[in-house]
């Protein structure tokens, strides 16, 4: 391969000019060299027809057309707009509203997306999914009493299906029921003198079921007034009574003493 | 001098949050950038996802572009440029390299592939306006390497200076020409293998 010929121009050199040579931008002895160069020097000739080609063929593809909605798409994930091809480009600071929506533009525009809306929609609707297995409904809301009463009222009922709830378990009434057994082992005199509600008839068990469970948020320290007989005023206070006697510490608690009647009955 | 302080101000008020700005600056760009990773991924549809991906980047660092280093323009395919290499290392785009092992002393007939295209009516130009010749000549550009395939379509295809190439690719001017001169020629070499079929 030869490095130099007559010319004096070497093929690393007439290869470094080879872009300039192309482009039409070689003059004078330079662009006399390197033509000398070329006729001497078939390597460096076919390289230069060669390049020349591949210009010439890169030249000659025309520009690709981009998709319609190309612009569309990136405005709307970049700022969230649609293009307009009437927009008139207004100049800054025209009004505090424009201000304003520019910067919450740029602010939100993260977020602005359609990625975002897509997640956003999925979550509303998977939250509304398990809101309505729970059973909850959003017009539920404007039925909600929220005034005081109301509320008051709420609490308080709210409170009341929760014991309900906790005394109506198995284990707790089992457990209850052991251990008024036991406490009626411990004192079975006090217990046989408590009045039983044998001769109540049958149409006051509803009212009976009733009253105890009105009782059951009750403190365990106070007498059970449902577990009398309903009109038995007498045995009512004989419980009444036997409580007080017996002090806080012997005071059976009130769940244990309405089982114990029901028991009995 | 007049365009570029208007870009600048076009700039300024697109960081300040004028959404008119930004709009205007995506339509006055957005086919460059296509065009720019169409001819690199060789996929209209990358492509256009590509292109996307770049104005968002954009979007998101315009406040970091410096007017005293670099035009927009410079600075757009810089972002661009960078974007399409990230995803070249990502495997996203094979590479397709043919080695440079066909030489004119291959040919058949003993002519140069210049006397060949010479024996044409029309110059290469002419006969590249047709459609399949067109997509030969895409196909070709896509086996370059992503090195030389960059090199010449921001040269043959988007007419930059070798200066701006020079500081889009990060790279000295000296080689710029040179990627420059190899992708043209092994551009040149890979059509003359399918030459029968081009013509």
């Amino acid at each position: 391969m030869p490095s130099e010929n007559q010319s004096g121009m070497q093929c690393v050199e007439c290869e470094g000019l080879l872009a300039e040579a192309i482009d039409g931008a070689l003059h004078g002895s330079t662009l006399a060299a390197f033509e000398a160069h070329q006729q001497s020097c078939a390597a460096c000739r076919a390289m230069v027809e060669e390049a020349t080609a591949g210009m010439h063929w890169l030249k000659g593809l025309d520009e690709a057309e981009p998709p319609r909605n190309l612009v569309h798409n990136i405005l709307a994930q970049t700022i969230g707009a649609l293009p307009s091809e009437h927009a008139v480009v207004s100049p800054r600071g025209d009004g505090w509203f424009d201000k304003i929506k520019g910067r919450l533009a740029t602010v939100f525009a993260p977020v602005a997306t359609p990625r975002f809306a897509m997640s956003f929609g999925m979550a509303f609707f998977s939250i509304t999914m398990l809101l309505s297995i729970a059973g909850l409904h959003l017009s539920d809301l404007r039925r909600l009493d929220l005034s005081s009463k109301g509320v008051t009222k709420t609490y308080y009922s709210t409170q009341a299906r929760v014991i309900r709830y906790y005394e109506n378990i198995r284990l707790v009434y089992e457990i209850e029921s052991r251990v008024r057994d036991l406490r009626r082992v411990a004192t079975p005199e006090k217990q046989q003198e408590e009045p039983t509600p044998k001769n109540q008839p049958k149409s006051d068990n509803r009212q009976d079921k009733d009253r105890r469970n009105q009782n059951y948020s009750r403190d365990g320290n106070q007498p059970e007034l449902a577990a009398s007989p309903a009109g038995n005023e007498q045995g009512m206070n004989k419980v009444t009574n036997q409580a007080r006697l017996r002090g806080p510490q012997q005071a059976p608690p009130l769940s244990l003493v309405g089982c114990l009647n029901r028991r009995t009955a | 001098m007049d365009d570029i302080q208007a870009v600048n101000a076009l700039v300024r008020r697109c960081v300040t949050g004028d959404a008119a700005a930004w709009q205007e600056i995506v339509q006055q760009y957005h086919r460059r950038i296509y065009n720019i990773c169409y001819r690199f991924s060789g996929s209209p549809d990358d492509a256009a996802d590509l292109t996307q991906e770049v104005f968002i980047k954009m979007y998101r660092t315009l406040s970091t572009f410096d007017t005293a280093r670099a035009s927009l323009m410079t600075w757009i395919t810089t972002v661009t440029r960078n974007l399409l290499v990230d995803h070249f290392r990502k495997g996203k785009y094979d590479r397709v390299t043919d080695s440079l092992d066909a030489t004119p002393g291959n040919q058949d007939d003993g002519l140069t592939l210049v006397e060949k295209l010479e024996d044409r009516s029309a110059g290469p130009e002419a006969r590249v306006r047709s459609q399949e010749t067109q997509k030969l000549v895409h196909e070709a550009l896509r086996k370059l390497s992503p090195e030389l395939r960059e090199a010449v379509i921001l040269r043959d295809l988007q007419d930059m200076d070798y200066k701006d190439i020079a500081i889009v690719l990060k790279v000295p001017e000296g080689t710029v020409k040179s990627r420059i001169n190899r992708g043209r020629t092994e551009l040149a070499r890979l059509l003359q293998r399918n030459y029968k079929q081009v013509s």
